[in-house]
């Protein structure tokens, strides 16, 4: 009885969580920013330039104030650093605007950033955006615009 | 003797864990990305291994974990402890000591004098040994490269007076799982897919031994399982579980006149996995696990709830 309760409702399950995220993914290949470039659903659900900069504001008053990251962050020019995040978050989320910063590898060069130090920023912005009242899912959709860039950040492998 | 050589191990091993927690306070994974503890000890869901690496350690760390789990059903229930080592996000190894009653196994005495004891124990101990060998399950998430990882797990069964048993049914007492696993965060969906393919001779996991005397199935075979889960938020996860099992014993039991008195089926489950913090996870989960010796447990389906705590450094 419960088997045959069960087995159609995994069955579907698992159909569904196989199906969704593969079609997902071709429908937006080959890049993210090709993506990006023609959909501005993702920037418009961070409430736009206005909830960037909002956001990015306080995500860099975090940073600096993060017991793990201060020390890392303790040079960054916070009003540059604030206007270059939102010019990134903004580029990467389909938003009309031009990211004028460094590439990230010649960026974090010469800084020694491990995956636990890309794990805590990542953290830090969760709560930032936590603060910010935006949408968990939402939060994954710019979490994912943004992780493979640690291939450029984490310098320690 | 050898039972207490392994309790020793996760005395050890628990202790490690105190040292771990004190020292590597710091380890640096993502709420949830280490799994939780399977009931075998390698990281994952409840019911299989997954290709994350366990511990709260990410890359270049040393973490600890340690682990109690309890599964009941109609007939039956399962205590689990262990714990794991994680090396730089890359190497795991794990230990679970599982002890399970068998009382209904009783009822064997009927069919022949087999000696079974009344609510006989059957005890497991599982080493487990993972690498991870490509991907990134979480960051990757420009591209459809899963994390793979590799695995083993030894198993060494202690039946107790159902020893007589498996003896009839000549399974062995000790046997050794390779796995292989790819784990795939879809980050942006919120989605995470496992599958596994286990090489395996285990009957129930190995709680009923290793291969069968013939015309049952002695031979390893490889068996799929498969893992979704949906992340609520960033610390609750539901998801399902389907594991393949080979059914090893069925043709034995069929050739006795006994029917399917030992057919054993797939393992399901539906769960719900929360960390409140950092260094702890809880996992519910309603178990389905089929048919386990439908001849003394009047051919019940075992269902049933799983409660799982781990704490992780």
């Amino acid at each position: 009885m419960t088997k045959n309760l069960l087995s159609p409702l995994l069955a579907s399950l698992l159909m569904v969580g196989v199906a969704a995220p593969v079609f997902a993914q071709s429908a937006t290949a080959p890049t993210a920013s090709m993506a990006t470039a023609q959909d501005a659903s993702l920037y418009m659900a961070l409430g736009e330039t206005a909830g960037l900069t909002k956001l990015t504001d306080d995500f860099v008053n975090r940073l600096k104030a993060d017991s793990r990251l201060s020390t890392a962050f303790k040079d960054a020019n916070p009003k540059n650093l604030k206007l270059m995040l939102m010019q990134q978050f903004c580029n990467v989320s389909g938003g009309p605007c031009k990211y004028e910063g460094g590439d990230m590898k010649s960026v974090h060069a010469d800084m020694d950033i491990t995956k636990t130090d890309f794990n805590a920023l990542v953290e830090v912005l969760q709560q930032s955006m936590d603060a910010n009242g935006i949408a968990f899912t939402t939060q994954n959709q710019l979490l994912a615009r943004l992780a493979p860039m640690h291939r450029d950040i984490i310098t320690i492998k | 003797m050898k039972h207490l050589k392994s309790v020793l191990t996760l005395a050890i091993a628990g202790v490690a864990t105190l040292v771990g927690g004190a020292a590597l306070a710091d380890t640096g994974k993502l709420l949830l990305t280490g799994g939780v503890s399977s009931i075998d000890g390698a990281a994952g869901g409840g019911l299989t291994p997954w290709a994350v690496i366990g511990t709260n350690a990410s890359a270049g760390e040393i973490g600890a974990s340690a682990f109690v789990s309890r599964a009941t059903s109609q007939d039956y229930s399962l205590n689990v402890m262990g714990a794991a080592l994680g090396y730089k996000d890359w190497l795991e190894v794990s230990l679970a000591r599982q002890d399970f009653d068998a009382s209904p196994a009783i009822a064997l005495n009927g069919i022949a004098p087999f000696g079974v004891q009344p609510g006989q124990k059957i005890k497991m101990d599982v080493l487990g040994l993972k690498f991870k060998v490509a991907g990134d399950a979480v960051l990757d998430s420009d591209s459809l490269m899963p994390q793979i990882a590799v695995g083993l797990e030894y198993k060494s069964v202690d039946p107790g007076s159902i020893s007589s048993v498996l003896k009839f049914l000549d399974a062995k007492t000790q046997g050794t799982d390779l796995y292989v696993s790819a784990t795939k965060l879809f980050l942006a969906q919120g989605i995470l897919l496992n599958g596994t393919l286990r090489y395996t001779r285990a009957n129930q996991n190995g709680l009923l031994g290793f291969g069968a005397g013939s015309p049952g199935k002695d031979q390893a075979s490889w068996v799929p399982e498969v893992s979704v889960a949906y992340l609520l938020s960033k610390n609750i996860a539901i998801g399902a579980e389907y594991r393949v099992k080979p059914n090893n014993l069925e043709d034995l039991g069929r050739a006795a006149g006994l029917g399917d008195a030992l057919a054993e089926d797939a393992w399901k489950d539906l769960f719900v996995a929360w960390a409140p913090n950092k260094n702890t996870s809880v996992t519910l989960a309603y178990v389905d696990l089929g048919r386990i010796v439908p001849g003394i447990t009047a051919n019940r389906q075992q269902t049933g709830y799983y409660l799982s705590a781990q704490f992780a450094f």
